[in-house]
């Protein structure tokens, strides 16, 4: 009957002290690690980068409310996924959680399956998005080690520019584009153009550049 | 022309008298009767004056009396005939009388001086008619206008035992004999007092008397068994001691006394009102005129009656008829008369009185006595009354209005109530769904710990209390919600304030967390008491609160701060204020605040304030609104504190 525990620690904001026993209580009997808070500041103080799972939060609370903490979260190290869980929800708010990423909204009285389900997707979440942050902080790794200008000429090699274009736009001689090409496709460790491309765009690099 | 006004103005107070001896007691009544008589004399002079016109002569009309002025009898039947004549005349009536007085002057000579005196009086005179009231004889009627007037024709009126001698007839003169009704009295004694075994006969000794006596003795062979005492040779002035110590069924009766054996005259009524009042027994007459002094009764002569029938036979003389046509009138019928009061004096029942007797001197009933001031107390009091009723009705009306105005007011606090719950209702749900929600996730923890094959008992016990509690705080809920949603009326009773507003903060907290207002409860360390409606207060302060929080909303959210503070004030109130941090109120709304359907809301209703002024002011406390020294507004409301 236990769902596989996904790894990762629960995080419940809630200030409703009660409430907050109880959902712990539920999902730590459904095999879950929880930690448990009663207000979103003192969960956003003890929030470390290191720290995986989800969020389930209250969405009515004294001090920062449930869609200022998701805020808050968003802008923080660790994204952790939410899921809202209200006493009453109003359209509005709901609306605005969603659009924000919040995995889930339910209300306090949702039933257990539906509630369990969603800290499962959460956590799932939560998970790839962590590995998928440690992939790509990996990647990034490997294109710390570029110097400024070789990463200057990557980004016009990934927008299919010819070595005489590249030159030009950065006022350097064609030979030292060169260079630089050959250089960086050997820290990369890339054989292609195709497969630097690839490379590139999984690191999430140059997305908001706009074409010169 | 002297005399004639004269008489008139005699007559009318002697009838003026009599009227307000026998029925008139009142001042104001006696002059009311007095105007009125006036008037009708007036009224009767101008139809006189009118008449005369057509009819110059006036009737002359001689009364001759054989008694003085004061015989009782004779006032009241003088009396009668005149009123008869003028009452019936179409011609003027002019009244002269003379008195022989033959009580006080009974010798011949007198008689013969009275004669001459007549004869040159009313020599000369033009007389129409003589009317005579003899008594002892019948020389008033015959002999004497005979010799003086012998062209006048004559009428008398005897009230007497006497024969009339046969010699008046041929004098052209015609007349009533009343006889006493002595059978009628013997046989209302009988009536009033079938116990009587004796009478005693009081009676003079004159011809006249001894008629009556023998009259009275006749009549007492018809009543077997009973005893009568003809008292005749006592002088009278004895009989007042004597009639002290009569035994019981005795009566007395008094016959005519024109001479007692001492040679003095009594009338009837002066017998009456010497021997009555101290009699041991009742006192019976025989003439009308002779009741009302303390005799009882009798079957009497009406003086009036016989009056008005001498007054018609006189004036059909007058009116040309010959005396010697009409024959003379022997008249023996009696009215039945008691003395009411006498009645009362020997209880005697009033329902022995023949139905056709006539009971004198009762006292007259309010009614009778004060007609028109019942009448017109009466229609004050009827006004009255009606302008009472009135009154009432207003009064009423007035109270169902009110009434009705108290029910609108209870029910638009219901209904501003539920508004108010309206504002609250995701608050309210969000209250309920806390513990609900609890609840829920602790009942489905437990099934999953009863998965276990060694479940965690602890743990059960501890989800099972919390479970409980939070049940109970669900029900506080729904116990608030009810209370606050309840239709009533104002029920007062001493509570904690602080608990008041502690409960109301916890009530509007969720609706404050979710608009990201901070609420401030300020409460005096020693909890005042208060007075009042709970609910209702409940209500002021919720609606305040729920205004201050409408007030903030667009205020920056670092000021959203809303205090509720209560503290005693020196007067011995409590003072409650709460106040926002919104952008106050501009001064000329301040004064329209508790003014019905005044709302600054685009959905208000313009009721909150109104109902809670109302409120307040039911509990006998004031409620203002103004706004802060530095920032918002702030609304505050006084209440009595309770003292014990």
């Amino acid at each position: 009957m236990n769902p596989p525990p996904e790894s990762g620690t629960v995080f419940i904001v809630d200030d409703d002290e009660s409430f907050l026993r109880s959902v712990s209580r539920l999902l730590r009997a459904a095999g879950y690690f929880v930690q448990a808070f009663d207000s979103a500041e003192k969960f956003l103080e003890q929030l470390a980068p290191e720290m995986s799972g989800c969020v389930l939060a209250d969405l009515q609370m004294p001090g920062l409310n449930g869609l200022e903490l998701q805020e808050a979260l968003a802008k923080s190290a660790n994204p952790l996924p939410v899921v809202f869980l209200s006493a009453q929800g109003d359209i509005p708010t709901t609306v605005q959680a969603m659009r924000r990423g919040a995995e889930d909204f339910l209300t306090k009285l949702s039933p257990k399956e539906k509630l369990l389900d969603a800290v499962r997707r959460a956590l799932a979440r939560g998970a790839q998005e962590r590995s998928e942050r440690v992939r790509l902080q990996k990647l990034r790794v490997r294109f710390d080690a570029l110097t400024p200008r070789e990463m200057e000429v990557l980004e016009h090699v990934v927008r299919g520019k010819m070595n005489k274009q590249i030159a030009d736009d950065l006022g350097i001689n064609e030979r030292t584009v060169k260079l630089h090409r050959t250089n960086l496709t050997r820290t990369l460790q890339v054989q292609s153009v195709a497969e630097l491309t690839r490379l590139v765009e999984k690191a999430g690099l140059f997305k908001h550049g706009d074409t010169k | 022309m002297k005399r004639k006004v004269r008489t008139i103005d005699c007559a009318c107070l002697n009838f003026t008298k009599q009227f307000f001896s026998l029925t008139v007691r009142q001042p104001a009544e006696v002059l009311f009767a007095v105007l009125a008589l006036f008037f009708f004399d007036k009224m009767d002079c101008f139809a006189q004056s009118a008449t005369d016109r057509e009819n110059s002569s006036p009737k002359h009309v001689l009364m001759l009396f054989n008694e003085g002025k004061d015989v009782p009898g004779n006032i009241i039947l003088e009396q009668a005939v005149r009123t008869e004549m003028q009452k019936n005349s179409t011609n003027r009536i002019e009244f002269l009388a003379e008195y022989l007085d033959a009580s006080h002057f009974s010798d011949k000579e007198h008689f013969r001086l009275f004669e001459d005196y007549l004869g040159k009086k009313y020599a000369g005179q033009n007389l129409d008619l003589i009317m005579s009231f003899p008594s002892r004889d019948y020389r008033l009627a015959g002999e004497l206008p005979n010799a003086l007037f012998s062209d006048v024709p004559v009428v008398f009126i005897a009230v007497n035992e006497m024969d009339v001698p046969q010699a008046v007839g041929k004098f052209g003169v015609t007349g009533i004999v009343q006889r006493f009704d002595i059978r009628g009295t013997l046989g209302l004694i009988m009536r009033l007092q079938p116990d009587t075994r004796r009478v005693v006969v009081i009676g003079g000794v004159s011809d006249v008397d001894r008629a009556t006596l023998g009259r009275i003795a006749e009549a007492s062979q018809a009543l077997e068994g009973i005893k009568f005492e003809f008292w005749t040779n006592r002088p009278v002035a004895e009989l007042p001691e004597a009639v002290k110590s009569l035994p019981e069924g005795t009566v007395v009766l008094l016959s005519t006394v024109l001479n007692d054996v001492s040679g003095q005259t009594f009338y009837m009524a002066q017998l009456a009102q010497m021997l009555a009042p101290s009699a041991s027994v009742p006192v019976y007459v025989l003439g009308g005129w002779a009741l009302g002094d303390g005799a009882l009764g009798g079957s009497v002569v009406d003086s009036e009656d016989l009056g008005a029938r001498a007054g018609q036979l006189a004036l059909r003389v007058l009116g040309g008829a010959n005396p010697k046509t009409l024959p003379i009138e022997v008249a023996t019928k009696g009215t039945p008369m008691v003395d009411w009061r006498a009645l009362q004096r020997w209880r005697i029942k009033e329902s022995r009185v023949p139905a056709n007797g006539v009971i004198r001197y009762r006292p007259e009933t309010l009614w009778d006595e004060h007609r028109n001031l019942i009448l017109f107390s009466l229609a004050v009091f009827l006004a009255q009354a009606v302008t009472i009723g009135g009154l009432l009705r207003q009064r009423n009306r007035r109270r169902k209005a009110e009434a009705e105005i108290l029910n609108q007011r209870t029910e638009l606090a219901h209904v501003t109530r539920v508004s108010t719950m309206g504002q609250l209702t995701s608050a309210l749900a969000h209250e309920l769904n806390q513990p609900l929600g609890a609840i829920l996730r602790n009942t489905e923890a437990a099934e999953i710990l009863l998965q276990n094959e060694k479940p965690d008992l602890e743990e059960i016990r501890a989800i099972l209390a919390d479970i409980h509690k939070d049940d109970q705080r669900a029900g506080n809920v729904i116990e608030r919600m009810r209370s606050l949603l309840k239709r009533r009326s104002l029920e007062l009773k001493s509570f904690d304030l602080n608990e008041l507003l502690a409960e109301t903060i916890t009530l509007a907290q969720s609706d404050a967390t979710s608009r990201q207002v901070n609420l401030i409860l300020q409460m005096p360390a020693v909890p005042p008491t208060v007075r009042g409606d709970r609910v209702h207060l409940q209500q002021v302060l919720l609606n305040l609160i729920l205004n201050g929080m409408d007030a903030m909303a667009d205020a920056a959210k670092f000021q959203r701060q809303l205090t509720v503070r209560a503290e005693m004030a020196k007067d011995g109130n409590v003072e409650i204020a709460v106040s926002d941090c919104g952008s106050g109120i501009s001064p000329d709304k301040l004064k329209h605040l508790f003014e019905p359907f005044f709302t600054t809301k685009a959905n208000g209703m313009g009721m909150g304030l109104a109902i809670s002024q109302t409120i307040i002011e039911a509990h006998g406390g004031k409620i203002r609104g103004e706004n802060n020294a530095t920032r918002g507004a702030v609304f505050k409301f006084t209440l009595p504190a309770d003292q014990k």
